[in-house]
């Protein structure tokens, strides 16, 4: 081999590594607009490759440092985009048509899942993420993990009525009906929605409350928190005539473990349903 | 030339300027940095030409599909708004006319806001998904073309609508319309009264070529057609008798008036949603540089109408980013105080 040929061979191995390595580096930009996908995608082991989270995406901790795009029902194509990601993860609940065809016309990945919220579509969400991010054999074993976790699960029937308020101040205050995330996980947690007669949110009213006499008010940590507490809520119009108010009965949780329908599913289901006896 | 020819010349050429310097800034700031040298790289590149300007891989596609249609979007639908704007102050001999007067942007949201409840319990959309796309759009257009009909057919009395008619008819159908998305809202859930409040306050974000193809003709064809109505304008200024003795064919100008400044709005309401406010200031702005002749007026109202939206967008889309502000809130923050402000001005040279 004369000197001419090996710098030419070295020269080609050189390119062929190039080559490689930015291959491997194509797919480490992933924007997540959704919090269960975002937990997903940790778990799966890419915690590291997101560049840009919605608002929900607030588990695992380290999303804090994560650039935040926006919340997720009013997301715009540009901040997304100049965070200069391979791949971006959506669900097909919030996001506008108009911005997820922006993102295809400037060609990047755009993958829109299905989120149903019970177990099994978490686990089809799995499935897909994993899929999305080319690592199915990882995405099975997270759902064997999830199927172990869902066999130690021990929930107790029970008659209890629980409503959910959503409450950012006393202003704002709704409950959820059927078709919420929240009504599938009170009854995964063996209990009732209250509310029962409409589906998605409608606003709190004092006579829907007493005739609904929940005997659980369910509320995220922050939402109670925006209300004043127990004493600020038992204040609101009605609440103090139900069987909860008359106990003092509210639990809280945090929002995304409650209503994420991600990876921890079966803790949130677990941990609500100990709180509710 | 006159002086006057002279004035109104250098007020267009002056304001078109401003739209140039106004787009090549907007074109070049949002989310993604791009340098204006960047951008021009970029743009030249599409007819071929290659600066030697480095720019990331991803740039191209943002600036070509996502910011420039809604640059272009932003000075459409804003010439659109001015233009219509100071015909209807001509129309109407009003100068606190503006295009919701003939119910545009009210037949428009009501068509709009029905459509948002009503569309998830049509199945003919949900077997065509591509209908359902333009569902909004198309019914928000028909309801600003036909309320604004019935408004003019009401006002009709002998061949020709009345002034005052028209405009007492414009309150009756315009508070109808109101009462509709009240009861709409009342119905609404959660998910669609999220729509209705998003597509109330204006959005120039879905921006697309498509879209600025579909908006461009409604409002390139009054761009050209109402400048040359401006001198029977003028003469509509005198009074509709004067204007009559000095050969206008009244009727005529007046049919054609609402239906070339319908178009110029339906069109620009129907794919952003109601942007208040243009219409009614920037023909006032106008007025202050160019006086009162609506030669000068409708183009510049045009093109600082074009100014005024693409200036507001940039706003709503880097303020809060990375979320957007509303494009309607802006135009009213913006215009809301500076009307204020031109009529305590006014009313000051009155009492002088």
């Amino acid at each position: 081999m004369t000197n001419h040929m090996r710098i030419r061979v070295m020269i080609v191995s050189f390119a062929a590594c190039l080559l490689v390595v930015l291959n491997v580096s194509a797919q480490q930009r992933i924007v997540s607009l959704n919090g269960a996908v975002t937990e997903i995608v940790c778990a799966l082991g890419f915690e590291r490759s997101l560049v840009g989270v919605d608002v929900t995406s607030t588990y695992p901790a380290a999303m804090k440092e994560v650039t935040k795009v926006g919340h997720n029902r009013n997301i715009s194509a540009e901040p997304v985009l100049a965070l200069q990601p391979d791949l971006i993860l959506a669900t097909d609940n919030f996001i506008q048509a108009s911005v997820i065809d922006q993102f295809k016309a400037v060609g990047v990945k755009t993958v829109q899942m299905k989120q149903e919220f019970s177990v099994a579509g978490t686990k089809k969400l799995i499935t897909d993420v994993a899929a999305a991010l080319n690592v199915p054999e990882k995405g099975a074993a997270l759902i064997r993990q999830l199927d172990k976790e869902q066999k130690t699960l021990h929930v107790k029937a029970q008659p209890k009525k629980v409503l959910f308020i959503y409450a950012r101040g006393a202003g704002t205050m709704m409950v959820a009906g059927k078709e919420t995330p929240l009504d599938k996980i009170i009854s995964l947690a063996g209990a009732q929605n209250a509310a029962n007669g409409f589906n998605d949110f409608k606003p709190l009213t004092p006579e829907a409350l007493v005739t609904a006499n929940p005997d659980v008010i369910l509320m995220f940590e922050d939402g109670l928190k925006s209300m004043g507490g127990v004493d600020g809520l038992l204040k609101v119009q009605g609440v103090a005539q139900t069987n909860a108010g008359k106990q003092k009965k509210v639990i809280t949780m945090d929002g995304q473990l409650l209503t994420g329908f991600g990876p921890r599913v079966i803790q949130a289901v677990q941990e609500l349903s100990v709180k509710l006896n | 030339m006159n002086i006057a020819n002279l004035k109104r010349v250098s007020s267009i050429t002056l304001l078109s300027m401003l739209l140039i310097i106004v787009i090549l800034v907007a074109t070049g700031t949002g989310a993604m940095h791009m340098s204006p040298m960047q951008v021009l790289a970029i743009l030249l590149g599409k007819t071929g030409i290659h600066l030697p300007v480095a720019y990331e891989e991803n740039m191209p596609g943002v600036l070509w599909m996502i910011r420039l249609p809604r640059v272009v979007l932003s000075v459409l639908i804003g010439a659109g708004l001015g233009l219509a704007g100071a015909s209807l102050q001509g129309l109407f001999r009003n100068p606190l006319a503006d295009p919701g007067l003939i119910g545009v942007s009210s037949g428009a949201s009501m068509a709009a806001v029905v459509m948002i409840i009503v569309q998830n319990a049509l199945p003919v959309f949900q077997h065509a998904p591509i209908l359902n796309y333009y569902a909004l759009n198309m019914a928000a257009f028909a309801g600003a073309v036909i309320t604004t009909l019935v408004i003019f057919h009401v006002a009709r009395t002998g061949g020709q609508a009345v002034i005052s008619t028209l405009l007492l008819a414009g309150i009756a159908v315009r508070a109808l319309c109101e009462s509709v998305v009240g009861l709409m809202t009342y119905l609404a859930n959660n998910e669609q009264l999220r729509s209705i409040s998003f597509w109330s306050l204006g959005s120039l974000g879905g921006a697309s070529w498509q879209t600025v193809g579909g908006v461009a003709p409604f409002i390139l064809i009054p761009l050209i057609m109402l400048p040359r109505l401006a001198p029977a304008l003028n003469l509509m200024a005198l009074g509709e008798r004067e204007a009559m003795h000095s050969g206008v064919r009244i009727p005529r100008l007046k049919a054609l008036l609402v239906v070339l400044a319908t178009m110029a709005v339906a069109a620009g309401v129907a794919v952003a949603g109601i942007i208040g406010f243009i219409g009614l200031i920037v023909p006032h702005m106008v007025r202050q540089f160019t006086g009162p002749d609506y030669r000068s007026l409708i183009p510049g109202a045009a093109l600082s109408g074009a100014v005024l939206l693409t200036v507001a967008d940039l706003l709503s889309r880097t303020i809060v980013a990375p979320a957007e502000l509303p494009v309607g809130i802006i135009t009213a923050i913006i215009g809301a105080p500076f009307f204020l402000w031109l009529i305590i001005k006014e009313k000051r040279t009155i009492l002088a």
